[in-house]
């Protein structure tokens, strides 16, 4: 009964996911090799996109809108 | 460079090379998930999603080959930085591991590891052997799962005089005082407030921490994310990853049921999330 305690799979984030897939685990280079820095730029781009969402939800419930009218 | 957000431009990131290029271009690279410790099953799951299972040193490397129009090293930088791409992605990778999971205990590897050739691959194997056979021991017959959790500050504020004495006290200074005392008293009493919050949040962190560690093997803190990250309104107070015997999963889960019913009302949510590859419990790190 307290299985809905656990978020479903579905809810999950990306960030959730990001967390544990980059730089985590088995962390090898291979022969390709993804370098720190590109994992810094996607957590920039996250950043960014979550940002652009926030201002998004702001202009919908007219925030922006109200002060500029 | 900059991460491509929105669908128009998605083209450039992967199509870079014309499409005609791309549909020549062989999947002749190797993507490497997990490793497991038996033969994965069954073979429909496998075939499904195209993987393959390599066998090495008594270690079943579950693997898929790829093209390097997606992977090849300049290619694979130019999708990270693109945020459509890299979620599908992974998704996908988790996807993968979680099935393989269900079958068996995994040793679950970084986002984007490639190699060129299934040699090169054995001899990461080869040269692991016993850290990997280490892992599996430590790890098998466990889960890994995710605690967030995140407080409001304004709720707690609310709830201050039943979790704080000391505010409760002067609460009642302040309405046995004349007017004036009570003005001089509220305004001790907002400090404090932000104090005594301070203070809670910091027990509270630590008290869910010490009940899920108690439920667990093994435990690793991460960092707190700041707002920019979460995109939430509250604040985190607590992200840790615990390993939990596949036995105790039950009382875990009802914990987390049972300290979201206690403390929800004080402005405290815990996100929980599971079960996870053992990803935090896995220290077979390259340098780089």
């Amino acid at each position: 009964m307290h299985d809905n305690v656990i978020d479903r799979s579905k809810d999950i984030t990306i960030l959730e996911v990001l967390d544990r897939v980059l730089n985590k685990g088995v962390v090898i280079t291979g022969d390709v090799v993804i370098s720190v820095a590109d994992v810094d730029l996607v957590y920039l781009g996250i950043k960014l996109m979550l940002s652009s969402v926030e201002t998004m939800e702001q202009l919908k419930s007219g925030k922006y809108i109200a002060s500029g009218t | 460079m900059y991460p491509r957000l929105n669908k128009s431009t998605r083209q450039i990131s992967t199509g870079q090379i014309p499409e005609k290029e791309l549909l020549s271009m062989e999947n002749d690279l190797i993507y490497v998930y997990c490793i497991a410790g038996k033969p994965p099953s069954p073979d429909w799951e496998m075939d499904s999603k195209g993987l393959l299972s390599i066998n090495c040193d008594g270690f079943y490397v579950i693997m898929k080959y790829v093209s390097g129009a997606e992977f090849s090293e300049e290619n694979l930088k130019n999708n990270l930085a693109d945020l459509q791409w890299l979620e599908k992605n992974a998704r996908e990778h988790i996807v993968v591991i979680n099935m393989i999971m269900e079958h068996g205990t995994v040793i679950p590897f970084n986002f984007g590891t490639i190699y060129q050739s299934e040699d090169n691959l054995k001899k990461f194997i080869t040269t692991y052997s016993d850290s990997l056979n280490d892992h599996f021991i430590h790890i098998s017959g466990m889960e890994e799962w995710s605690v967030k959790v995140y407080c409001d500050r304004k709720s707690l504020s609310k709830q201050i005089d039943e979790l704080s004495p000391e505010a409760a006290a002067l609460e009642m200074q302040i309405m046995a005082s004349s007017p004036g005392k009570a003005f001089l008293l509220k305004r001790k009493k907002t400090e404090l407030i932000e104090n005594e919050m301070d203070r809670l949040i910091k027990n509270y962190g630590q008290e869910y921490y010490n009940d899920f560690k108690n439920l667990s093997e093994a435990t690793s803190l991460n960092n707190l994310l700041p707002k920019e990250y979460t995109g939430r309104e509250d604040t985190m107070i607590l992200n840790a990853a615990f390993l939990v015997r596949k036995t105790n999963v039950p009382d875990f889960k009802n914990r987390v049921g049972f300290l979201r019913r206690k403390d929800g009302n004080s402005g405290f949510f815990i996100e929980a999330t599971g079960p996870w590859p053992p990803y935090s419990f896995i220290s077979i790190k390259e340098n780089q």
